[in-house]
C-alpha cells in the first residue's frame, strides 16, 4: 500500500533530488511522453483499437493552441481546456467512418488520417506557417510568474495532468464503461450481441484519447514556443505505440512506465543515438515474441 | 498486485540511479562556444562541411595563444537534423550550458529562425553563418549577428542576372516551401513582377519528395524561359535530371542552396550542364585573404564545400568578441562584439550594420560547366 | 505544347511510376491474401532492392556496350530479385511464423519492428544521405519536342507487365500456383489435401519479395537517387495501390497500381504537387471505409 504513494512523491520531488537542467529537461519530455502513452493506451489497451496515427491529435493540441495565442491571444490556461477538446472532437469525428472497419484495416486509416493531417498542416501555410511552424507562442503564467524556459514548472504541471488522467483512466478501467472496453477488445461480435453499444462506445476511447493528446499538445506547445509539423510525424505515433506496448497494453501505470524508458533510455544510450530506432524495431520484434504483454501488462486469452 | 508495483519502483530508481550517476561527474573549467547544424540526415555533407570549418577556427585560435586568461576555448557541437523542432531543443541545451558563451548556427533559415529566440531570451552572443532568410535578422534581436548576404539581395541579384544576361522574359518559380525556400522565391517573384518579368507560377515541393515529372511536364506546357527553383541541392539535382529527361528548353536557376558540388553528382554533369546558380559571397578562391584558410581546410579535410569559410569566419569573429570581453561573461561578450567594427576576415572586411547583418553584401553568380562550379561574376 | 500532349505526357510519366506500385503491391496482396497480415515490412523488402542494386551496379562497374549494358541491367535485376526473396524468406521465418497463432495486433506491431530494424540497419551500412545510382543505359528518348518516353519508363512497363503476366502463369498453371490459391482460400482444408502451408507461405513471400526487389532496382534507376527513407512512404502508396485494386486479388494489385500511378500523376500535374499524397491517403481511406472490397476484389463476407 504504502509503495503505491511512495512513488508519485518521489517523482514530485525529483527536481529537488536532481537539478540538473539537462536532466530535468529529459524527465519533462518523458513526463511529456507518459501523458501521451495514458491516451493511446486508453484506446488500444483498453479498448483493442489498433492507432497509427496517434501524433496528429498531439499535433491538433499544439497548433490550437498555437494559433489562439499567437491570432486571439489567449493565454495558456484558456488554450489548454480549448485543445483538449478540439483534439476530442478531431477524435471522434476522424473516429465516425473509422469504427466501422476491421482491426487490421482500422490501423491503415488511423496512420492514413495522420498523415493527411501532417501534410495539411504543412502546405496550409496562411494558417499553420507551413513546413517553418509558428513562432513565439507565449508560455504559460501563473500571475506574474512565467513559467519560461525552465522545465520545472512544466514538469510539475505534467506531473498533476499524468496524476490526474492515470486516476481517471484507472477509475474509467474499473467502471461499467472500462468492462464494456474490455468486452470489445476481446471479442467485439460477442459484446455487441449481449447489447454493447460498440460504436459510441469506440468513439468514447477515441475522444479522450484524442483529448489527452489534445492536453499534451498544449503543453508542448507551450513549452516550446514553437511548433512545427516535422514534430508530429508516423515515428512519433510509433514510438508512443511502443511504450504502451512496451509498459503492457490496458495498463495504465505499465503506460508511464514504457513511456519513461523509452525516453531516457535513449539519453542513456547518447553514444549509440543511431542505433535508437534500430534497437526500437529490435525491441518490438522480441517483447512480441517473447512477452507480448510487455512489463506490467496482463497476459490475455488469445482467441 | 505488489510484486507489480515493486518492480516499476526498481526500474524507477534504477533508471533514476543511472541519470544522477551520469550527471555528477567532475567539470572541467572550459569555456565554449556552440556550434549548430545539421549533422545527420540529407543535408549532413553541408553541415560536416560548416562544423569543420568551425573546428579549424578554434583550433588555430586555441594554437596562437590563450583566448581568455586560464580557459581554453572548445567547440560544442549540436545537431539540428535540419529540423526547426529540434534546433529549438538544441538551442535551450546550449543556452542552458553556462559555459557556452556564444552560438554559431545553424544552417537552415528554418532552423535559425526559432533557435535566434532562445539565444535572445538567454542573452547570448548569436553568430548565423549561412542563413540569409532577411527577417532572422529583422526580429530586433540584439544579439543576433550574420556574416552573409541575405536573400532580399540574393532574389533581386538573380533575377537581374536572369532578366539582363538571360534574357528571360517568361518564369516559373518553385521552392521548397521553408523559410528559406518560400522566402527567397517571394524576393524573386517581387523583383521579376517590378522587372516586368513574368511570372507564370510559383509552386511550392516538399523535401524529401523525389518525383517531379507532374510539376515539369505542366512547366513544361506553360513554354517558360526560366525555371528559378528556391531550396536545397537534393531537391534541384533531381529537378535538373527529370528537367532534361522531359526534354524541356527552360534554362534553370536557383540559390545557394544548390551551391554544392554534390548536386552535381546526383544531377549528373549533362543535366546540370549551363545551370545558373547564385550564392552568398563571392568566389572564395579569387579572395586572397582566403587563400591561407583554403590551403589549411583543404589540407586537413579535404575537398572544401560551399559553407566551411563562413562558420570558420563566423566563429573567428566570436573568438574575437570572447577575447575583447577578457572574461567568462556572455554580456560581456555581447558588448565586445558591439565594438568589433572593420573586422579583417576572409571573406572580407566586416562591419555589423543595426541589424546585425554584415556589410559585405556581395552575391555571386557561377555556372556548371565540364562537370564543375565555375564563378562568373559578383554583384556589390 | 497542346492539352491533348500534356495530358499524354502526364499519363506516360503516371503509368511509368505505377508499373512500379504494381509490382510492389503484389506482394502486399499475395501475403494479405494468404495469412491476412498487412506485411508492414514490405516496403522495406523494396527498399533494399533499390539498395542491392546500388551495390551490384557499384560492384561491376557501369558498361558503355549495348550487350553489356542489358546483360547488366539482367544481372542487377536478378541479383535483387534473389537477395529480397532470401530477405522475406528470413523475415517470414525469423518474425512472422513463430506468431501464427498470436492475435493479430502482436504480428501487426512486429512488422512494425522489422520495418524500423530495416530501414535502419540500411541507413547506418549506407549511410542516411541520398545515393546516387549511375545510369546503366543511355538516355534515349523517342517522342517530338512536347511529348516523349524514354527508354527507362519503357523498360520499367515492359518488366513489370512481363513479371505479372507470368506470376499469373505460375498461379493458374503450376501446382505450386493451385496450392497457393487453395491455401488463400480455406488454410485448414488446403492442410487436410496434403498441402504443406509452411512451405505455400514461404513460397508466397519469397515472390512477392522478389518482386519488390525488381521494383526497387527499377525505381532506383528511374530516379537515380535512394534514400532509405524511400521504403516507408512508397510502400504505402503501394499498399494504397493493393487495397484499391482489391486486397488479395493479383490482377487486383496491377490495376491498382496503375490507377494509383495515373492518379496521383495527373492530380499532381493539374491540381498541386503539395497535395500528391494527400490524394493517395485519401484514396486509400475512402476505399477502405466504402468499399472495402477494392475494384475487382469479391465481396467478403464476415466470418461469423
Amino acid at each position: 500500500m504504502k509503495l503505491k504513494y511512495l512513488l508519485p512523491v518521489f517523482f514530485l520531488l525529483l527536481p529537488f533530488i536532481d537539478s540538473n537542467p539537462y536532466h530535468m529537461d529529459v524527465f519533462t519530455t518523458a513526463a511529456l511522453y507518459a501523458l501521451l502513452a495514458l491516451g493511446l493506451n486508453l484506446i488500444v489497451g483498453f479498448v483493442g483499437l489498433l492507432h497509427l496515427g496517434y501524433a496528429a491529435f498531439f499535433a491538433i493540441g499544439a497548433y490550437t493552441y498555437a494559433l489562439l495565442n499567437l491570432r486571439l491571444g489567449y493565454p495558456f490556461w484558456v488554450g489548454l481546456p480549448i485543445s483538449a477538446v478540439t483534439a476530442g472532437i478531431a477524435g471522434v469525428l476522424l473516429g465516425l467512418p473509422a469504427v466501422r472497419v476491421r482491426g487490421d484495416y482500422l490501423a491503415i486509416v488511423t496512420l492514413g488520417f495522420g498523415e493527411i493531417v501532417r501534410i495539411a498542416v504543412t502546405n496550409c501555410e496562411r494558417w499553420t506557417g507551413g513546413p517553418n511552424g509558428l513562432l513565439g507562442i507565449a508560455h504559460p503564467t501563473i500571475g506574474s510568474f512565467n513559467f519560461g524556459v525552465d522545465s520545472r514548472p512544466y514538469y510539475w504541471l505534467l506531473f498533476i495532468l499524468v496524476e490526474a488522467t492515470a486516476w481517471v483512466c484507472a477509475r474509467l478501467r474499473r467502471s461499467r464503461i472500462g468492462l464494456a472496453w474490455g468486452a470489445l477488445r476481446e471479442d467485439e461480435l460477442a459484446a455487441r450481441c449481449i447489447g454493447v453499444d460498440a460504436t459510441r462506445l469506440k468513439l468514447l476511447a477515441l475522444g479522450l484519447g484524442g483529448a489527452i493528446a489534445g492536453l499534451a499538445g498544449c503543453v508542448f506547445a507551450a513549452k516550446q514556443g514553437t511548433v512545427t509539423p516535422d514534430s508530429f510525424d508516423f515515428i512519433l505515433s510509433v514510438m508512443i505505440l511502443a511504450m504502451v506496448i512496451l509498459g503492457g497494453l490496458g495498463s495504465v501505470r505499465g503506460a508511464i512506465l514504457g513511456a519513461a524508458v523509452l525516453s531516457i533510455a535513449p539519453e542513456l544510450l547518447r553514444s549509440f543515438s543511431s542505433y535508437r530506432m534500430l534497437l526500437f524495431g529490435v525491441m518490438m520484434i522480441v517483447l512480441m515474441r517473447v512477452r507480448p504483454q510487455g512489463l506490467l501488462g496482463r497476459r490475455h486469452v488469445a482467441p | 498486485m505488489i510484486r507489480k508495483s515493486r518492480g516499476f519502483l526498481l526500474v524507477g530508481f534504477v533508471l533514476s540511479a543511472f541519470f544522477l550517476a551520469g550527471g555528477c561527474g567532475k567539470r572541467e573549467p572550459a569555456v565554449k562556444i556552440g556550434f549548430a547544424g545539421p549533422l545527420t540526415g540529407d543535408q549532413a555533407a553541408q553541415g560536416l562541411d560548416m562544423l569543420h570549418g568551425a573546428e579549424l577556427a578554434v583550433e588555430e585560435a586555441n594554437a596562437a595563444g590563450p583566448i581568455l586568461p586560464g580557459y581554453k576555448v572548445e567547440l560544442a557541437a549540436m545537431d539540428d537534423s535540419r529540423s526547426p523542432a529540434q534546433a529549438v531543443t538544441v538551442a535551450k541545451k546550449l543556452a542552458a550550458d553556462p559555459d557556452v558563451l556564444a552560438v554559431v548556427g545553424h544552417l537552415n533559415s528554418s532552423c535559425t529562425k526559432p533557435a535566434s529566440a532562445v539565444y535572445h531570451e538567454a542573452k547570448m552572443l548569436h553568430i548565423n553563418p549561412v542563413s540569409s532568410n532577411p527577417e532572422i535578422s529583422r526580429q530586433g534581436f540584439e544579439n543576433f549577428y550574420r556574416v552573409c548576404s541575405t536573400d532580399d539581395l540574393q532574389g533581386p541579384a538573380g533575377e537581374q542576372f536572369a532578366m539582363q544576361r538571360l534574357g528571360a522574359k517568361r518564369v516559373f518559380v518553385i521552392d521548397d516551401m521553408t523559410t528559406y525556400g518560400r522566402g527567397l522565391s517571394n524576393e524573386f517573384v517581387k523583383a521579376a513582377k517590378a522587372g516586368g518579368v513574368q511570372v507564370l507560377g510559383q509552386e511550392g515541393i516538399t523535401q524529401g519528395e523525389k518525383d517531379f515529372s507532374p510539376l515539369l511536364t505542366k512547366i513544361k506546357s506553360l513554354a517558360p524561359d526560366l525555371i528559378y527553383f528556391a531550396g536545397m541541392y537534393p531537391e534541384g539535382a533531381l529537378l535538373m535530371r527529370q528537367r532534361m529527361e522531359l526534354n524541356i528548353p527552360a534554362k534553370f536557376m536557383g540559390g545557394d542552396g544548390l551551391f554544392e558540388p554534390t548536386l552535381i553528382q546526383l544531377a549528373t554533369a549533362q543535366a546540370a550542364d549551363g545551370v545558373y546558380i547564385t550564392t552568398l559571397g563571392g568566389d572564395i578562391h579569387q579572395v586572397p585573404s582566403a587563400a591561407g584558410f583554403v590551403r589549411s581546410y583543404e589540407a586537413k579535410y579535404g575537398h572544401m564545400g560551399a559553407y566551411a569559410a563562413y562558420s570558420y569566419e563566423a566563429t573567428r569573429i566570436a573568438i574575437e568578441a570572447i577575447r575583447r570581453a577578457g572574461a567568462k561573461d556572455r554580456q560581456a561578450v555581447l558588448a565586445a562584439m558591439k565594438g568589433i567594427k572593420q573586422y579583417p576576415g576572409i571573406l572580407g572586411v566586416h562591419s555589423f550594420d543595426a541589424r546585425g547583418d554584415t556589410t559585405i553584401r556581395t552575391i555571386g553568380i557561377y555556372t556548371v560547366r565540364d562537370g564543375k562550379f565555375q564563378f562568373l561574376e559578383s554583384t556589390n | 505544347m497542346s492539352a491533348g500532349d500534356l495530358f499524354l505526357q502526364q499519363v506516360i510519366n503516371g503509368l511509368t511510376i505505377g508499373s512500379v506500385y504494381a509490382l510492389i503491391a503484389l506482394g502486399y496482396t499475395m501475403v494479405y491474401g494468404i495469412i491476412q497480415l498487412i506485411n508492414f515490412a514490405h516496403g522495406e523488402v523494396f527498399m533494399v532492392g533499390a539498395y542491392l542494386g546500388l551495390a551490384a551496379i557499384l560492384g561491376f562497374g557501369v558498361s558503355h556496350s549495348a550487350a553489356g549494358s542489358v546483360a547488366l541491367l539482367l544481372v542487377v535485376l536478378a541479383l535483387a530479385a534473389g537477395g529480397c526473396s532470401f530477405l522475406g524468406l528470413m523475415i517470414e521465418r525469423v518474425a512472422y511464423r513463430p506468431l501464427r497463432r498470436a492475435p493479430k495486433l502482436s504480428v501487426l506491431i512486429t512488422a512494425i519492428g522489422v520495418s524500423f530494424f530495416l530501414q535502419n540497419a540500411v541507413m547506418l551500412s549506407f549511410g542516411p544521405l541520398d545515393r546516387y545510382i549511375p545510369p546503366i543505359l543511355p538516355v534515349v528518348r523517342w517522342g517530338n519536342g512536347s511529348v516523349g518516353v524514354t527508354l527507362m519508363q519503357v523498360i520499367i512497363f515492359a518488366v513489370s507487365v512481363s513479371l505479372m503476366v507470368g506470376l499469373q502463369l505460375v498461379i493458374y498453371a503450376t501446382p505450386m500456383g493451385r496450392a497457393m490459391r487453395a491455401t488463400a482460400q480455406d488454410p485448414l482444408a488446403a492442410r487436410l489435401m496434403g498441402i504443406s502451408v509452411d512451405k505455400v507461405i514461404a513460397v508466397t513471400f519469397a515472390i512477392g519479395s522478389a518482386l519488390a526487389g525488381v521494383g526497387g532496382v527499377l525505381f532506383g534507376l528511374y530516379y537515380s537517387t535512394i534514400n532509405f527513407h524511400d521504403g516507408y512512404l512508397t510502400g504505402l502508396k503501394a499498399f494504397t495501390a493493393a487495397v484499391l485494386g482489391g486486397i488479395g486479388n493479383i490482377p487486383g494489385a496491377m490495376v491498382g497500381g496503375l490507377v494509383l500511378g495515373l492518379l496521383e500523376g495527373l492530380s499532381a500535374g493539374y491540381f498541386s504537387t503539395q497535395w500528391k499524397n494527400v490524394v493517395t491517403f485519401l484514396i486509400l481511406v475512402l476505399v477502405l471505409l466504402f468499399r472495402p472490397r477494392g475494384l475487382l476484389g469479391e465481396r467478403v463476407a464476415e466470418r461469423v
